[in-house]
C-alpha cells in the first residue's frame, strides 16, 4: 500500500526525488531540498495520498557512520552529506506511511520547515534544531526547546563528547536572594 | 530485508556482477566471491580480497604484515573447481576464480576449526587480559555459536611462563597460530620463540639459548589472537573493553611510528602501533610503546614564578616584563626537537615579532648504537626534522645550540632540555614552556606548563621529512594549555600580534610559510574510538 | 461619587496609597495592563516540570509559551554509548507511569531489525500483552486520580492509587520493582511470571473493577467535575490529526487511530477489545474515554490469563540469548558467548526502522538506526507526551488560568516521555 504511494510520488515528481528505498516496511523517498515544500503540500493535499497524520521529524548524523557487516563503499566519507532529515508522515485515512528524507551538509545546514504545513512539525523541529544544529529555513519560531538558551554546541552531533560539561549559567537580572531583609 | 533502487546498495544484498571492461587492466584480476565481482591488483589473496567487499573470512594465522603459512586452516573456503576446501589466505586470486564462503562446506569447516581450537583453552576470560580484543572470541560468535560438546577434563600446560623482560606466557591459552614467531623471525630479525612437542601437548616456549629480549618482542602481545602472550607492563592494569582508541605518532624517536594511544578516565594505558606501510608497517618497538609513561611524571600542572605556584595572569605577566626588561638582544628562543611543529612555529613568530635573531633548537642528544635498519634510529627527538624547517623557513639558520653568546641574559625555551653547563645555566634566567618539570625547568623563574604529546592536537615532522598529525587523547593535567596558546598569551602580554584561536589556524599560517609544507591539510578532529565496539580488531 | 465610611475604608485598603475622595473615575477601576505570570516549572499542577509563561489579561490566558525541557536526561545520546540491553532501563524511565509499554516498544524495535519477530515464543507475547495493559492500567489510573485531586476530589485520586499500587505490587513480584522494571529482553523476557500469578492478577483486577464503580459514582455525575471538565479545551478532529495527537487525546476528539487495532502487533489480533471514542475533545471525553479504556484493559487482561500457554519464554537463538549459568562456568564456549554478549551487546545488523506501539499516551514510537555493532547508532523516542505538550498553547488559549489545570492534567503530560 505504501509502495503504490511511493511510486505515485515518483511519477508525479520525477525530478525531485533522488532515490527511493524500502526497509523493514516502510518506504524511504529522498527529496531534493528545495522541492521539499512542493512535495509535502501535494502529499498533504492530493486526496489520493491524503497523509494529514504527522509522526516525527529528526535527523541522522553520519559522521560515525562505519557500518560492520557492510561494504566499505557505504561507509561516510567527506565528501558525502553528513546530515539526513527524516521526516515520517502518515495517513489516517488511507493507512500508508511515508519517510522523506532530505541530505543536508555540514556547511550548509538548513532545511526548509514544514511546521505551516503540519504543526506537530514545529516543535519536533526545534528539537532537531536543539539537538544537529539543523536550522529550518521558513519556522516561524525557531528557538531551542529542551536546552537553555545559553547552551553551546547541539548535543546530539556525533563529536559532541558525552562528557561535556557546561558552565551553569548566572542570571545577573536576578537577586540571589530575593527575600528581603525589611520584607513585609 | 531491504531492497533498493537508487546508487548506493544496501548492505546484506547481492548485486548482479558488473560486465567486464572492455580493457581488462593486466596487473588486475576480476573473480566472483559469493556471487559478488571483485576486482582486485594481481597477487592479493582471497581473504584480502573478500575482506574489500565487507566479507570477513575467519583466519588465526594470517596476518597482513608477515608471512603466510596457512598453519590454523581457519580461513577454509570452497573454490569452484577445486575438490578441497582451499586456504584463502595463501590462495592467490586468479581471473575468472567463484569463491563461496557461506555454503555448507566452508560453514562447517569454519565450525569445525574453531571447535577444535577451543576443545583445550581454558576458561580465562574473566582474568585473560585479551577478553574484550580476542580474536578467538569474536570468530567463535560470529562464526559458530554451537554449545561445547566436550565431556573429558582438558589438557593442561604452564600458566604463567617468563619469555623474557617484557613477556608472560599462558602456554594454555595458546592456539598455536605460530605469528609470535614470525614476528620475531621477521621483524625483529632473530629467532627467539618455537614450538616444541605435538598433538595435544604441543607448547610455544623460547628457543634454545634464547629468550624473548629483542627490542621488538611486544609486538607479539598485539599480534597474539587470544591472551597468550600478555605484556608485563600492562596486563591487569585495564580491560581492553574500557579503553578508548585515538590516533598520533609515538614521540620516541625520529621515526614516528603510528600509535594509537589506548586511554580512559584521563590517562593513557597503553600505546599500540596503526598501520602505515610508509613509515612503520604494523611494528613498533618496545622502548617508544613505553613512553606513555612520562605523560604521567614530572608534569608541571600550574603555572610557576620562581619556583612558587602562580595564577596564569600573573606568571605571564611576570615572563613579559622580564622579556622586556633583558630586551631583544639579551634574550635567546630556543625551540624544542621534542615539541610539536605548531608550538615551535608559534615560539619563532614571537621571538620575530619582538626583533629577536637568537633562535636555537635543542633536544635529547642521540643515543648511538640505537640505530638497527629496521624502526629505531639514533635520533630519539620526534621532531628535529619539522624544527629545522621551520627555523629556515623564517630565515634563521637552524642552529642546534651549542653554546650560548656571552650576551645571552634570558633565555626563553620550550620543553625541558637546555644543553648549556651548569655555570653558565646559573647566570642566565630561563622561561620554560614546558610539559614536564625537569631540567632546567624546575630552576626557572617562569614556568608554564604545556600540554604534552598526547594531549595536543598538532603535527611533528619525522625522519623522512613526512608531516604526521597526532590528535589529543584526553585534556592537559592541572592548568595546562597547548604550547602555541600559552606563545599567544605570552605575545598578548608583549603587545605582538599574534592571535591564534585553534590549533589549525596556526598549522594554516605555518604552511603557507614553511614552503615544502604548503599543500598539507588540516584532517578533523579525531574523536576517541570506543574499542569495546569496534568488531574486536585482533 | 460620594462613598459612606465603610466602603472608603475598603478602597483604601484595596488600592492601598490614596484617600477615596482623591481618586479620579477612570482610576477607580482596576488597572487593564496584561500580565504575565510564570506557572511552574516548580509547581504542584505541572506534572513533571513543565514552565508555562501565561500572559493574562485578569484571569484569561491571552499567550502562552510552553517551555518543556526540564527533565531532559539525554535518553538519546545515553543510547547511543550503551547496548541495546542496557538501554532497557532507560526506557523504564521514559514513560514513568507504563514503563513496561516502553520495555515492549524498544524490545519489538530491536528484534524488529534483527528479524526475530516472528520467532518470539507464545507465551512471551502474552506475558508481554499482560504486563503492557497492567502498565496501560497504571498509566490510566494515575492520569484520572492525579487530574481529580487538582480539582479537588481527593478522595478518588486515593481510591485510584490504592488500586495502582495492587497492579504495582503484582509487577514488583514480576520484575523486581514497582516502576522501573526493565522485565523485557530483546528475544523475550528477563524471567518467566510467578507463581500463581493469574490468581492474584485476577483477584487484584476484580478489586479494581470495584473501586472503579466507587470513582465513576463520585465523579461522572458530580457538577463541579462536569463544570470543571465539560467544554474545557475542545479539540477538534482535524486539529488533532495535524497537530499529531494519538492515543487518548485524539480518540476523545473522534479520530479513530489505536495502534493495537490498525497496525496490529503481537498476539493483539487474538483478542477481543474495543477502542472507545469520544466526540467533542474536551477534557469530560477525555476523561471519559480513559475510564473505559481501563475497562476495557481490564477485559483484555482476563482474556489472556484464560489464552496463555506454557513454553519458553526466550527466543532460541544463540545472538540474543544468554547461555544457562551452568554452562557459562563450565565451558569456554557459552563462557565466551556470554561474555560477547555483556560487552558486545546484541549485534543488530546496518539498518534503520521506526517500530511504534501503543503506549498509555498513544503512538510511542522508536526510530532506531542500526549499525552492525552492539549499541544503536541512533535511536529516536516519539514520544506522544511531547507532540501532545505542543498542543497544549493552543488548548488553553482564552480560557481561565484554572482551567489549565484540567486541561493539563487530562493531557496526561507525563515528564521523563516529553523531555526524554
Amino acid at each position: 500500500m505504501s509502495k503504490q504511494a511511493l511510486a505515485a510520488l515518483q511519477a508525479k515528481f520525477p525530478a525531485a526525488v533522488e532515490k527511493t528505498e524500502s526497509e523493514f516496511g516502510d518506504e524511504i523517498a529522498w527529496i531534493k531540498k528545495d522541492q521539499l515544500v512542493a512535495v509535502a503540500t501535494w502529499l498533504r493535499d492530493d486526496p489520493a495520498m491524503a497523509f494529514d497524520s504527522p509522526v516525527f521529524v529528526t535527523a541522522i548524523d553520519r559522521l560515525d557512520w562505519h557500518p560492520v557487516g557492510a561494504p566499505p563503499s557505504t561507509h561516510w566519507t567527506e565528501d558525502r552529506p553528513r546530515f539526513e532529515v527524516c521526516y515520517q508522515l502518515r495517513s489516517s485515512t488511507r493507512r500508508h506511511r511515508l519517510r522523506l528524507k532530505v541530505a543536508v551538509t555540514e556547511q550548509d545546514s538548513h532545511c526548509p520547515s514544514l511546521a505551516t504545513l503540519w504543526p506537530a512539525f514545529d516543535w519536533q523541529e526545534r528539537e532537531t534544531f536543539d539537538m544537529y544544529g539543523i536550522r529550518f529555513d521558513g519556522h516561524p519560531d525557531l528557538r531551542r526547546i529542551y536546552l537553555y538558551e545559553e547552551f553551546v554546541g547541539h548535543p546530539l552531533r556525533k563529536d559532541y563528547p558525552k562528557e561535556k560539561r557546561q558552565p551553569l549559567v548566572r542570571r545577573d537580572d536576578l537577586p540571589i536572594n530575593p527575600i528581603k531583609k525589611d520584607a513585609r | 530485508m531491504s531492497t533498493t533502487s537508487g546508487p548506493a546498495a544496501q548492505p546484506g544484498q547481492s548485486q548482479t556482477p558488473a560486465p567486464p571492461a572492455t580493457a581488462p587492466d593486466p596487473n588486475k584480476v576480476t573473480l566472483t566471491i559469493d556471487g559478488q565481482s571483485v576486482t582486485v591488483p594481481k597477487g592479493t589473496n582471497v581473504l584480502e580480497a573478500a575482506r574489500t567487499i565487507g566479507v570477513d573470512i575467519s583466519a588465526f594465522c594470517y596476518h597482513p604484515g608477515l608471512p603466510v603459512v596457512a598453519q590454523c586452516r581457519q580461513c577454509l573456503v570452497s573454490i569452484e573447481k577445486n575438490p578441497k576446501l582451499q586456504p584463502s589466505c595463501q590462495q592467490s586470486c586468479a581471473d575468472g576464480m567463484v569463491v563461496h564462503t557461506t555454503d555448507k562446506q566452508s560453514t562447517l569447516a569454519r565450525q569445525q576449526m574453531l571447535e577444535f581450537t577451543l576443545l583445550n583453552h581454558p576458561i580465562d576470560c574473566p582474568i585473560c587480559d585479551k577478553a574484550g580484543e580476542c580474536t578467538l572470541q569474536k570468530l567463535y560468535f560470529d562464526h559458530d555459536n554451537q554449545d561445547s560438546r566436550v565431556d573429558v577434563p582438558k589438557v593442561h600446560k604452564a600458566k604463567v611462563v617468563d619469555l623474557g623482560p617484557t613477556i608472560v606466557l599462558d602456554q594454555e591459552r595458546c592456539i598455536l597460530c605460530s605469528r609470535c614467531i614470525r614476528v620475531c623471525d621477521e621483524v625483529a630479525g632473530s629467532h627467539q620463540l618455537e614450538f616444541a612437542h605435538r598433538g595435544d601437548h604441543e607448547i610455544l616456549t623460547t628457543a634454545p639459548g634464547a629468550e624473548l629480549d629483542n627490542p621488538y618482542s611486544l609486538n607479539t602481545v598485539d599480534v597474539c589472537p587470544v591472551g597468550a602472550l600478555t605484556s608485563k607492563d600492562f596486563r591487569f592494569t585495564m580491560r581492553a573493553w574500557e579503553l578508548e582508541a585515538t590516533p598520533s605518532v609515538c614521540n620516541g624517536c625520529a621515526t614516528g611510528c603510528n600509535v594509537e594511544i589506548h586511554h580512559k578516565h584521563g590517562r593513557a594505558w597503553r600505546l599500540v602501533p596503526r598501520h602505515n606501510p610508509d613509515v612503520n608497517d604494523y611494528w613498533m618497538c618496545d622502548e617508544g610503546r613505553l613512553t606513555y609513561h612520562e605523560l604521567r611524571e614530572h608534569r608541571l600542572a600550574a603555572p610557576t614564578v620562581d619556583g612558587l605556584p602562580a595564577a596564569w595572569d600573573r606568571a605571564v605577566r611576570a615572563a613579559a616584563e622580564r622579556i622586556t626588561a633583558a630586551g631583544a638582544a639579551a634574550t635567546a628562543f630556543v625551540l624544542s626537537a621534542t615539541a610539536s611543529n605548531e608550538d615551535n612555529f608559534a615560539l619563532a613568530r614571537l621571538a620575530a615579532s619582538i626583533g629577536c635573531k637568537n633562535v636555537f633548537y635543542a633536544g635529547k642528544p642521540p643515543v648511538p648504537g640505537r640505530e638497527d635498519g629496521k624502526l629505531r634510529v639514533a635520533d630519539v627527538n620526534p621532531n628535529t626534522a619539522g624544527v629545522k624547517a621551520i627555523l629556515e623557513a623564517l630565515s634563521h639558520e637552524p642552529r642546534e645550540l651549542g653554546a650560548l653568546p656571552a650576551e645571552i641574559r634570558l633565555v626563553v625555551m620550550l620543553g625541558d632540555i637546555l644543553p648549556v653547563d651548569a655555570d653558565r645555566q646559573k647566570e642566565l634566567g630561563v622561561i620554560a614552556v614546558s610539559a614536564h618539570e625537569r631540567g632546567p625547568v624546575a630552576q626557572a623563574i617562569v614556568a608554564l606548563p604545556a600540554a604534552a604529546w598526547a594531549e595536543t592536537s598538532g603535527t611533528a615532522t619525522n625522519k623522512q621529512g613526512r608531516v604526521q598529525r597526532m590528535h589529543a587523547a584526553f585534556p592537559a593535567p592541572g592548568h595546562a594549555l597547548a604550547g602555541w596558546e600559552i606563545v599567544v598569551r605570552l605575545a598578548q602580554a608583549l603587545n605582538a600580534k599574534l592571535a591564534w584561536a585553534h590549533a589549525r589556524e596556526v598549522f594554516k599560517d605555518m604552511t603557507a610559510a614553511v614552503k615544502p609544507w604548503s599543500g598539507l591539510t588540516w584532517a578533523r578532529e579525531a574523536r576517541p574510538l570506543a574499542l569495546r565496539f569496534a568488531g574486536s580488531r585482533g | 461619587m460620594a462613598a459612606t465610611r465603610d466602603v472608603a475604608s475598603l478602597k483604601q485598603l484595596v488600592l492601598g496609597r490614596k484617600d477615596v475622595q482623591d481618586l479620579s473615575d477612570t482610576e477607580t477601576e482596576l488597572p487593564p495592563d496584561l500580565m504575565t505570570v510564570n506557572m511552574g516549572p516548580s509547581h504542584p499542577a505541572m506534572h513533571g516540570t513543565v514552565r508555562i509563561v501565561l500572559t493574562v489579561d485578569g484571569e484569561r490566558i491571552v499567550k502562552s509559551d510552553v517551555q518543556p525541557g526540564y527533565l531532559h536526561r539525554c535518553f538519546e545520546k545515553e543510547s547511543e554509548y550503551a547496548t541495546y540491553t542496557q538501554v532497557f532501563p532507560y526506557t523504564d524511565r521514559l514513560n514513568y507511569v507504563s514503563p513496561m509499554i516502553n520495555n515492549v516498544g524498544w524490545a519489538m524495535a530491536v528484534e524488529k531489525l534483527m528479524g526475530l519477530t516472528a520467532r518470539i515464543p507464545r507465551r512471551t507475547e502474552y506475558i508481554r500483552v499482560i504486563v503492557s495493559e497492567m502498565s496501560r492500567m497504571t498509566d490510566h489510573l494515575t492520569c484520572v486520580g492525579a487530574s481529580a485531586m487538582e480539582l479537588g476530589a481527593f478522595t478518588p485520586f486515593l481510591y485510584f492509587l490504592k488500586s495502582r499500587e495492587w497492579l504495582y505490587e503484582l509487577l514488583e513480584k514480576v520484575s523486581g520493582a514497582r516502576l522501573t522494571h526493565s522485565y523485557v529482553r530483546v528475544g523475550g523476557l528477563a524471567k518467566d511470571l510467578p507463581e500463581d500469578f493469574d490468581k492474584d492478577l485476577t483477584y487484584t483486577l476484580d478489586k479494581i473493577e470495584g473501586v472503579m464503580v466507587e470513582v465513576e459514582g463520585m465523579l461522572n455525575a458530580n457538577k463541579i467535575f462536569r463544570d470543571r471538565m465539560a467544554g474545557i479545551g475542545a479539540m477538534s478532529k482535524a486539529d488533532a490529526i495535524a497537530t499529531g495527537c494519538v492515543g487518548p487525546i485524539a480518540r476523545a476528539a473522534g479520530v479513530d487511530y489505536d495502534v493495537r487495532k490498525d497496525y496490529p502487533y503481537s498476539i493483539y489480533p487474538e483478542l477481543e477489545f474495543d477502542v472507545p471514542l469520544g466526540t467533542t475533545g474536551d477534557c469530560l471525553d477525555r476523561y471519559l474515554v480513559r475510564i473505559e479504556e481501563l475497562k476495557q484493559c481490564i477485559r483484555i487482561l482476563r482474556q489472556c490469563l484464560k489464552q496463555i500457554p506454557d513454553g519458553p519464554i526466550m527466543v532460541d537463538d544463540p545472538r540474543v540469548t544468554l547461555p544457562p549459568k551452568r554452562d557459562t562456568y563450565n565451558t569456554i564456549e557459552s563462557m565466551i558467548r556470554h561474555f560477547k554478549h555483556i560487552v558486545d551487546g546484541i549485534r543488530v545488523p546496518p539498518g534503520e526502522a521506526y517500530t511504534f506501539v501503543e503506549g498509555g499516551n498513544g503512538e510511542l514510537g522508536f526510530f532506531i538506526v542500526a549499525d552492525g555493532t552492539g549499541r544503536p547508532y541512533k535511536a529516536y523516542v516519539r514520544s506522544p507526551s511531547f507532540v501532545h505538550l505542543s498542543t497544549a498553547g493552543q488548548l488553553i488559549h482564552n480560557h481561565l488560568i484554572a482551567d489549565v489545570v484540567p486541561i493539563f492534567g487530562m493531557i496526561n503530560m507525563i515528564g521523563g516521555e516529553c523531555d526524554k
